[in-house]
């Protein structure tokens, strides 16, 4: 029996109709159309007297297919198709015909659009003609989360979900959470205290019930779904059993490599090979640095068991834990297995690099320190106990010149964006140096000043009028030194003339990158990012903390530059949005999958399993199946499609030589009518 | 040489390591030869080895009916043994199953073998056995291995579009190249699905055109020029020049021969962050 088709051409207030002669569209349809026996137009479709249209209109006219002839699917399939569902038609057979974004919008000539839209629509109809009842498909979902990333953004996001009354796993890659913000000094704009208020927080993740954390740790592989992702966790061997260990501080205390450089304190001082990397770390257990301890060296190259070097055993002869010792040099990495529903990643970001400005001495020049180097020298639990002391002779500097939009803003360094944090961070800076050093003198080199935010200009006017910061706008062309000075040599843009300051110290304000691997850990994750690397949300609007791959969700500066507030708020988002989804037992998901052909014995399927189709498939959704006769034995080793897994991309269906994958509401022969109707009209 | 090789096929089948030996028989004329399949020892004297054994035996690699025989060993020229690396790496045999026999071979054909002008594979690079004296593999650049596109390279878009019209337009859809095509391994082609109907049955340009080009397609990365094809084509389509075309181009766009190292990622179905992308447009 042939369909009843309905056509409804939107006229998306002018967006359509202004280049679209939407009624000669529908009258052209009616006309030159079997099957399509009622067509109207409507100012918006998408309004509610315009759903409430399609709705009587399915009923009234007894419409068996829909064509909704308006804006992209992207736009409004979910609400025309979830509107047919109230009339009680299967929502596969309502289609979109999208004659605004490359049709209406692109061409002015009416003639033109309008002869396109009728194209459009009619290859529409012949679609809807093939279209069959789908159902929802129903996952099941595991009620836990993992948060990968132990900074700001993870934590808030664990202690959310957990508090919801959810399973928490969380990976930190370092040996403590805490991330950047533990690094900080004081933060802005209220100057409190950045320790005084993360750790409270690091503390009570630790201690949560429902938070299990594993530090030291990083993801192996991500498989699965939407709902069951199976998660692979390598423990990364810490040569310290962390339940025995007590945190006495015995092994480090004697620990003789006593020269590597803190990357907690930003290089500005040392600390042991065994070692936790602050004080507040948590867990407070420490770990060995396997590079730089001499034992490990020893072992590495005569080749023997690290626990066989007899070089230096301070710390394990140290250790008082009795019988066995909390130290183990022999332990291995673990990997471990976990089952979650939803994923938080939060991974963070990472300071620009010193030595890409060799014109501002950094890398170079050990006064010349970064923004993060500089919060280390602020903060009363760093290498100077908060005195401002430069990191060459430690003095104290009675000038200092902070330069602004270090690689952010600047595309010939590879960051075209502005890193949103180092106007406000600077003007923090100006305002802690003159807390410390009331004689001293700050000078800030700026390009525009983009303070936005709650009481965020007020702090930077505060920086400058009250605090007397100069702020000098324009750039610096570079920084030598001469004697023990760093002379900056730089343009004031709005006097027009050149500055040349003596300065005892200078702080880069460097941009915020995405991480190094942040490309290849995208990719085992399977979401998008974008040209820096930075990890994409689904929509910029409208679903800012989904990532592109269902189920997966982004907090914090792995998505793009940000302060701790807003951070704060994302990762508050993100967890709402894990904890909404772990509310059901059931998902339902669009049946829009893939599907290998079946068919009776002798055949079985046409699938020849070469498996193309599982080498492209960007979501490992397939798998392979063996066809058995009754006593087991294989008849044939075909594909199968992961209901759960696939996204419905097609790129299988593309790939296949003997056309034996169809992409169910995608088949070949709704393509092939699609093709026909433009083909042969 | 030919000794060696029925020495080798006796011993593999007393042995039971084999069942059957794919090799080359005589043909009905001096200068013809044909397949045969040996499944007694006594019968090996059966096998030859001179320079009309032309064609890829592998082909019978996918057909239903020598798979009954149980697991072969396959007498394979260099050129050939390409075939049964993509077959490994497409899942369509495994290494295990199949013995290979490897032939050096300095050319075949009568005249001599266009795929045989610019031969880097005399000794075979992958096979269990090798027979006859190993011959050193040269080294053949890019260029001089594709000399045979010259002449068609130069051609504008045009002259090149009304060639193939021309070409196309004596096709006769016997389906014989695809037949013969040890690639061309599903069980149900793309011609022979008709819900819809991709592929125009009939003889004419546009299903002319539609085929020709298809198969073209689906052996884009993945032909090892054995130039089967051409060879059984009665309508003497000149098809390997499209196969050669499109693998220079495989080797140009992402440094992909198929067939020549097991390990290599198949190139149309790998994505590499360094892929050549210049020629999306």
């Amino acid at each position: 029996m042939g369909k009843k088709i309905g056509v409804f051409v939107c006229h998306c207030g002018t967006n359509i109709s202004a280049t679209v002669d939407v009624e000669k569209v529908a009258e052209e349809t009616k006309k030159n159309n079997p099957g399509v026996s009622y067509t109207t137009t409507y100012k918006y479709m998408c309004s509610d007297p315009g759903q409430k249209l399609l709705r009587d209109k399915i009923k009234e006219e007894g419409l068996t297919g829909v064509v909704i002839a308006a804006c992209s699917p992207k736009m409004h399939e979910h609400t025309f198709r979830n509107a047919a569902i109230k009339s009680g038609l299967n929502p596969y057979h309502v289609e979109i015909s999208n004659i605004r974004e490359q049709c209406s919008w692109v061409h002015p000539d009416k003639p033109v659009g309008t002869e396109k839209s009728t194209d459009l629509v009619r290859m529409m109809t012949e679609k809807v003609r093939k279209d069959k009842s789908l159902k929802p498909i129903k996952v099941h979902v595991t009620k836990r989360a993992l948060i990968i990333g132990g900074g700001i953004a993870g934590i808030q996001a664990a202690l959310d979900i957990a508090d919801g009354g959810h399973e928490v796993i969380m990976v930190e890659r370092e040996a403590s959470i805490g991330g950047h913000m533990a690094q900080l000094s004081e933060t802005f704009p209220t100057l409190d205290c950045s320790q005084c208020i993360m750790t409270p927080k690091m503390v009570e993740a630790a201690q949560h019930d429902n938070i299990t954390m594993h530090t030291w740790s990083e993801i192996e592989s991500i498989t699965g779904y939407l709902g069951n992702f199976d998660v692979k966790i390598r423990k990364k061997a810490r040569s310290v059993d962390l339940d025995l260990c007590t945190g006495c501080s015995s092994c480090w205390q004697v620990c003789p490599c006593k020269k590597i450089k803190s990357e907690f304190d930003m290089g500005l001082a040392n600390r042991t090979a065994i070692y936790i990397p602050f004080p507040q770390a948590i867990p407070s257990k420490p770990v060995i640095d396997r590079e730089n301890c001499i034992l490990f060296k020893d072992a590495r190259k005569k080749n023997i068991k690290p626990n066989d070097s007899k070089v230096c055993r301070k710390c394990i002869d140290a250790c008082p834990i009795a019988p066995v010792k909390a130290i183990d040099y022999n332990q291995e990495d673990e990997i471990i297995d976990v089952k979650v529903g939803a994923i938080i990643v939060a991974t963070g970001f990472r300071e620009l690099e010193d030595g890409l400005y060799g014109e501002y001495g950094g890398g170079k020049y050990e006064d010349v320190i970064t923004g993060m180097q500089f919060e280390r020298l602020a903060s009363a639990s760093g290498p100077t106990d908060g005195k401002i002391k430069r990191p060459s002779d430690g003095k104290e500097p009675e000038i200092v010149v902070f330069i602004q939009c270090v690689g952010s803003r600047d595309p010939s360094k590879g960051c075209s964006y502005c890193s949103k944090t180092c106007c406000m961070y600077t003007a923090k800076h100006t305002m802690l140096y003159k807390h410390k050093v009331h004689h001293g003198h700050a000078f800030v080199f700026y390009i525009d000043i983009r303070c936005a935010g709650k009481g965020y200009e007020e702090f930077s006017q505060r920086a400058i009028e009250e605090e007397g910061a100069t702020y000098l706008r324009g750039r610096v062309s570079r920084v030598y030194k001469k004697g023990d000075k760093l002379i900056v040599l730089g343009a004031d843009t709005l006097t027009g003339s050149v500055v040349e300051i003596e300065a005892d110290m200078v702080v880069l304000a460097s941009a915020m990158k995405a991480q190094d691997d942040a490309e290849q850990f995208a990719q085992k994750l399977s979401i998008q990012y974008d040209k820096d690397k930075f990890f994409s949300e689904m929509h910029p609007k409208l679903k800012p903390v989904e990532s592109s791959s269902a189920g997966i969700f982004l907090a914090g500066t792995c998505q793009g530059p940000k302060d701790i507030p807003e951070t704060v708020a994302q990762a508050g988002a993100a967890a709402s949005k894990v904890l909404a989804l772990l509310s059901s037992d059931e998902l339902e998901r669009e049946p829009v999958v893939a599907r290998v052909d079946r068919q009776l014995p002798p055949v079985f399927s046409t699938c020849i399993g070469c498996f193309y189709c599982q080498k492209v498939c960007p979501y490992s959704a397939i798998e392979s199946e063996d066809i058995k006769a009754r006593d087991g034995s294989v008849i044939k080793t075909v594909a199968r499609v992961n209901e759960g897994l696939c996204q419905g991309c097609g790129l299988c269906a593309a790939t296949c030589r003997s056309k034996s994958i169809e992409l169910d509401g995608f088949n070949d022969e709704q393509i092939y009518a699609e093709i026909n109707a433009v083909e042969f009209n | 040489m030919i000794e060696a090789l029925r020495k080798k096929a006796e011993e593999l089948l007393r042995s039971n390591t084999v069942d059957v030996i794919y090799g080359y028989g005589e043909g009905s004329t001096p200068e013809r030869t044909r397949p045969v399949f040996i499944t007694k020892p006594e019968d090996v004297n059966k096998l030859i080895w001179n320079k009309y054994c032309v064609y890829n035996l592998t082909t019978y690699l996918k057909r239903q009916e020598s798979r009954k025989l149980g697991k072969p060993a396959i007498v394979v020229k260099g050129c050939d043994a390409k075939t049964i690396v993509v077959l490994i790496k497409e899942s369509q045999i495994k290494r295990e199953d199949v013995y290979i026999l490897g032939v050096t071979c300095n050319g075949v054909g009568e005249p001599l073998a266009t795929k045989c002008k610019a031969c880097d594979v005399n000794t075979p690079r992958i096979y269990d056995d090798l027979i006859g004296e190993k011959i050193e593999n040269k080294e053949i650049p890019f260029d001089e291995r594709y000399a045979e596109l010259d002449e068609y390279e130069k051609l504008s878009e045009k002259e090149k579009w009304d060639f193939w019209q021309k070409q196309f337009a004596k096709c006769i859809k016997c389906y014989a190249c695809s037949s013969i095509c040890p690639l061309c391994f599903c069980d149900r082609c793309i011609v022979d699905k008709n819900q819809p109907q991709w592929i125009d049955p009939s003889a004419h340009p546009r299903g002319n055109l539609s085929w020709n080009v298809t198969r073209a397609y689906h052996l884009a990365g993945r032909c090892i020029n054995c130039e089967e094809c051409q060879r059984v084509c009665p309508a003497d389509i000149p098809l390997n020049l499209l196969n050669k075309k499109l693998a220079k181009e495989t080797e140009k766009n992402f440094n992909y021969r198929s067939g020549y190292n097991i390990d290599d990622e198949l190139a149309m179905a790998t994505y590499k962050e360094d892929d050549n992308q210049d020629f999306i447009k």
